[in-house]
């Protein structure tokens, strides 16, 4: 039996050969394939698990801060600020991704997109750690009194900076804690990205940036506009004091006033007192080309270039779509049918007109600093859009005084400064209004934009842009004016 | 004979404090690496292994003092770097692979004390035959057995799960090695003819046929396609070296191919293995999942490995049992999987170097047999885990966690130094 079982041993020594050359092929010949493979989770891991750069305030909070952990993943992502700032920030999420500031700026914060620093002794040595704090433009100061005047009401605050589009606050509620999503433990990280999704308030929905409401009598500062920039005539004509207005083409339908009151006058005065059924009129007689240039000259229907990840985009319908329309002509101009704007779009609104009709790119991006803090990248702010001339963004900006002096505003006074401003109560379908304040304050030399809204309040004469946002915007004027 | 330590005792024990230092330092490291803190209970850690290792040495010692002298101490490395991955995997299997190593160990004692010399098998030759193909059968009992993972070779009482194959591969051994060296002559002589081939008279060839077809068929209904080749090869290959004739082979050969060829045309669970192995990729995220992981794991792991407790093979599916070859090849590396192949070739190594020396014909073909076993179900994790071959999951010996598995390779040593401590060279001058 002998030369068998020689054999059989050099069977099996034959076979244990062939697992160690298979063995060289995965692990010498194929490793740094099989290591690097984007379908390898490890390569998440260990991006994970990289130095990250902090985000940090302008008035010098940090927002986000990595501390060491005891695990595979060795770094943990924590938010100082908790919800305050987690639908600017962001999270950074081993199983959700990230998203935020965390996701548009990931390359300054993780190092790649540093410029490679010269090679000296110490570097070879020891690995560097190039990652970078990115300093953004919102104050926590601001950002404190936004969330704490809008309170526990549905809804959002953008305040900005008209000369260079820089954002100072943005926030909406309700908001959710990114914390939750970065922990290790990943069972109560997905229970906490459940309960996020299954809420139907949608705290995860950053209404400031990413959704889209009626803009209401907000939008009547871009037919005021249109009327400046296309047929400055309209600005003299009297219109008739009515009580409804009766649509064309539709064998007595009719647009009513708000809370059935009669209005009627020159453009200055229907926007003081936002009168339903003169801007429906205007509107008319400015037709559906003139208003929907004007709305896209504002930035309608096109994505703003704010540096974050998904900004909505806001809606006003082209001009073929009132065509045969005529009646959601009238209802357009005074912000409702399909038109559809997001907070940060009426923010930008307001301060185009304070800027000379030019609107700044909205930015949260301060600057990038290095490990050692020192600054190797500013954020230059750029124009996005001539939305007007100077003249007609002065003119529209005189109106909007009076609304603050002597219209439906005045709850947004601030004694010493002159604030522009314009409410808007939009009517959702549901018997309730979504209450709109937009505004920009000093009024001769702006030095921030503001745009409120407070999401579906009772639909009564209580509850109003003047009464519900128009307070709440005045108090972020004054946090960013004294700041 | 007198009283006085062996030298292959005296060479076990020390090699034994070297496989303890090294298992220890390697259940050190795996807790720095994973948590940067010293283990608990070092101390009892310690205490334990040596303390099960010194238990069979000193079984060998009164019981087999000519036994050979490395077997023992690659089963504990083995065995030491199993436990490391384990705990180091998952905490909770780590307790109950020490109880089964203990248990291993106290059946490894049984073992040697019971069987004072290897022909004492042979008397139970039939019953080991019935034994077998019971326990085979035993996880087709209703109420009894359990399906995991689609395959149903677990049996369940008293909270333990057990997987009967492992002990039939041991029973069905010793059968078919004392029934063969009994038939050698008359297997040997061919008496009709079947196409080319030349067979022996069927009536010799019955019991052994029966025994090893009531397995295949056991097993194939059980979906446990690993342990079927396992028990076909390790048939074909002891009727071969019982009889030296070349056309057990190809028969052998023969009937894998045609069995292979059902096995991908009438089971889905077999098909989708092979498919799975000819390109993982096409179902990463489904059937290739697992394999793919696993080769994730060995290329991360590069030729020195991540270090212990530093990789992430947690992220493999089953990875304590079937894929615990991948584990050790993420953290340490080709150096660790050369290091594992070596330990399984020496162990088949010195398993045939005893057969080859035993005087008794029994005696060679009973650890032939044994070592095949063991050194072909080492080859055929391995090879399925790194793609050499498709795969069929069953436990690498010593190494995956598994009960059944380590009692049934504790039996298996202790049969295997028992023959060695019979045979020409052992006996005292």
């Amino acid at each position: 039996m002998n030369p068998q079982i020689r054999r059989v041993g050099l069977a099996l020594l034959v076979l244990f050969l062939a697992l160690f050359v298979q063995l060289n092929y995965l692990q010498v010949v194929d490793a740094h394939k099989l290591a690097n493979d984007p379908r390898n989770s490890r390569v998440a891991t260990r991006d994970f698990a990289k130095p990250r750069g902090d985000i940090v305030s302008s008035d010098g909070k940090v927002l986000a801060h990595s501390v060491s952990s005891n695990d595979l993943y060795k770094r943990l992502r924590t938010y100082p600020t908790g919800p305050l700032f987690a639908q600017v920030v962001g999270y950074f999420s081993y199983t959700y991704g990230s998203d935020g500031v965390e996701k548009q700026y990931d390359g300054q914060l993780t190092g790649r997109s540093a410029p490679l620093q010269l090679p000296n002794l110490r570097n070879l040595l020891v690995q560097q750690d190039r990652s970078e704090t990115v300093t953004l433009t919102l104050s926590t100061k601001i950002q404190f009194v936004a969330a704490a005047a809008l309170g526990t009401r549905r809804g959002a605050v953008v305040a900005l900076v008209p000369s260079t589009g820089a954002i100072l606050a943005m926030w909406s509620y309700p908001s959710f804690d990114p914390g939750a999503l970065t922990g290790h433990d990943f069972k109560a990280v997905k229970k906490a990205w459940d309960a996020n999704q299954a809420d139907p308030t949608r705290p995860m929905l950053a209404r400031a940036f990413r959704d889209r409401f009626f803009p209401g009598s907000t939008f009547k500062l871009i037919d005021t506009a249109a009327v400046y920039d296309h047929q400055p005539d309209l600005a003299t004509k009297p219109y008739p004091v009515l009580g409804a207005l009766p649509l064309p083409n539709t064998n007595g339908l009719s647009l009513a006033n708000f809370g059935g009151e009669k209005c009627g006058g020159v453009l200055p005065e229907l926007l003081r007192i936002s009168c339903n059924t003169g801007f429906a009129q205007v509107g008319l007689d400015l037709g559906a080309a003139n208003l929907s240039a004007e709305a896209t000259a504002f930035g309608f229907d096109q994505r703003p270039p704010l540096d974050l990840p998904g900004p909505a985009i806001s809606n006003f319908p082209p001009a073929a779509a009132f065509a045969r329309d005529l009646p959601g002509l009238a209802k357009s101009a005074i912000g409702q049918q399909d038109v559809a704007a997001s907070p940060l779009e009426m923010a930008l609104v307001a301060a185009g007109l304070a800027n000379g009709g030019v609107i700044m790119r909205p930015h949260v991006l301060q600057d990038v600093r290095d490990a050692e803090g020192k600054v190797v990248n500013t954020y230059q702010p750029q124009p996005w859009l001539t939305a007007t001339s100077p003249a007609t963004a002065n003119q529209v900006k005189a109106l909007m005084i009076q609304v603050v002096q002597a219209g439906t505003g005045t709850a947004a006074q601030i004694s010493g400064v002159q604030v522009a401003g314009k409410t808007g109560t939009a009517q959702t379908g549901n018997n309730t209004v979504h209450t709109w304040f937009v505004a920009l304050a000093p009024a001769d030399a702006p030095k921030v934009a503001v745009a409120v809204l407070v999401e579906d309040q009772p639909a009564s004469n209580d509850f109003t842009g003047g009464q519900v946002a128009a307070p709440i915007a005045k108090q972020v004027l004054q946090a960013a004016l004294s700041g | 004979m007198t009283r006085q330590a062996k030298p292959r005792r005296r060479t076990e024990l020390g090699l034994i404090v070297l496989v303890v230092l090294l298992t220890l330092g390697a259940y050190i490291l795996a807790s720095l690496g994973r948590t940067a803190s010293l283990p608990a209970h070092v101390g009892p850690f310690l205490a334990i292994i040596l303390g099960l290792l010194l238990v069979a040495h000193l079984a060998l010692r009164l019981w087999a003092p000519d036994a050979d002298s490395i077997l023992l101490p690659i089963a504990g490395l083995l065995n030491g770097l199993g436990y490391v991955f384990i705990a180091r995997l998952d905490h909770r299997l780590a307790g109950l692979q020490a109880t089964w190593t203990a248990l291993g160990i106290a059946a490894f004692t049984v073992t040697l004390l019971v069987f004072r010399q290897a022909r004492d098998l042979e008397r139970y030759r039939y019953t080991l035959a019935f034994v077998g193909v019971g326990l085979l059968l035993l996880p087709l009992t209703p109420g009894l057995g359990r399906n995991i993972n689609g395959a149903r070779l677990w049996i369940r009482f008293g909270g333990i799960t057990f997987q009967p194959g492992e002990m039939a591969k041991l029973a069905l051994a010793v059968f078919f090695a004392s029934y063969l060296v009994d038939k050698r002559e008359l297997l040997a002589r061919p008496t009709w003819r079947l196409g080319p081939f030349f067979l022996p008279d069927p009536k010799h060839l019955g019991p052994i046929v029966v025994a090893w077809g009531a397995s295949l068929v056991v097993l194939f209904s059980e979906n446990d396609l690993g342990t079927s080749f396992l028990f076909f090869s390790l048939f074909i290959v002891m009727l071969w070296v019982a009889t030296g004739r070349g056309a057990y082979l190809a028969v052998g050969g023969f009937l894998f191919v045609a069995g292979a060829g059902l096995a991908y045309k009438t089971f889905a669970h077999a098909r989708s293995r092979i498919v799975v192995w000819i390109n993982p990729w096409a179902h990463a995220q489904t059937t290739g999942y697992q394999v793919i992981q696993g080769l994730f794991a060995l290329g991360s792991g590069g030729v020195a490995g991540t270090g212990l407790g530093l990789g992430s093979p947690t992220r493999i599916p089953e990875v304590a049992t079937d894929f615990i070859f991948a584990a050790i090849g993420e953290e340490l590396g080709l150096l660790g999987t050369a290091a594992i192949i070596l330990a399984f070739v020496l162990l088949v190594g010195t398993g045939l170097r005893i057969a080859i020396r035993a005087e008794r014909e029994f005696d060679k073909l009973l650890a032939t047999g044994l070592t095949f076993t063991l050194g072909l179900q080492a080859f055929i994790i391995m090879a399925g885990v790194t793609r050499l071959t498709p795969l069929t999951g069953i436990t690498l010996p010593f190494i995956s966690y598994g009960g059944s598995s380590l009692v049934a390779n504790y039996i298996l040593l202790a049969l295997l130094l028992r023959v060695s401590a019979g045979s020409r060279e052992a006996r005292p001058q």
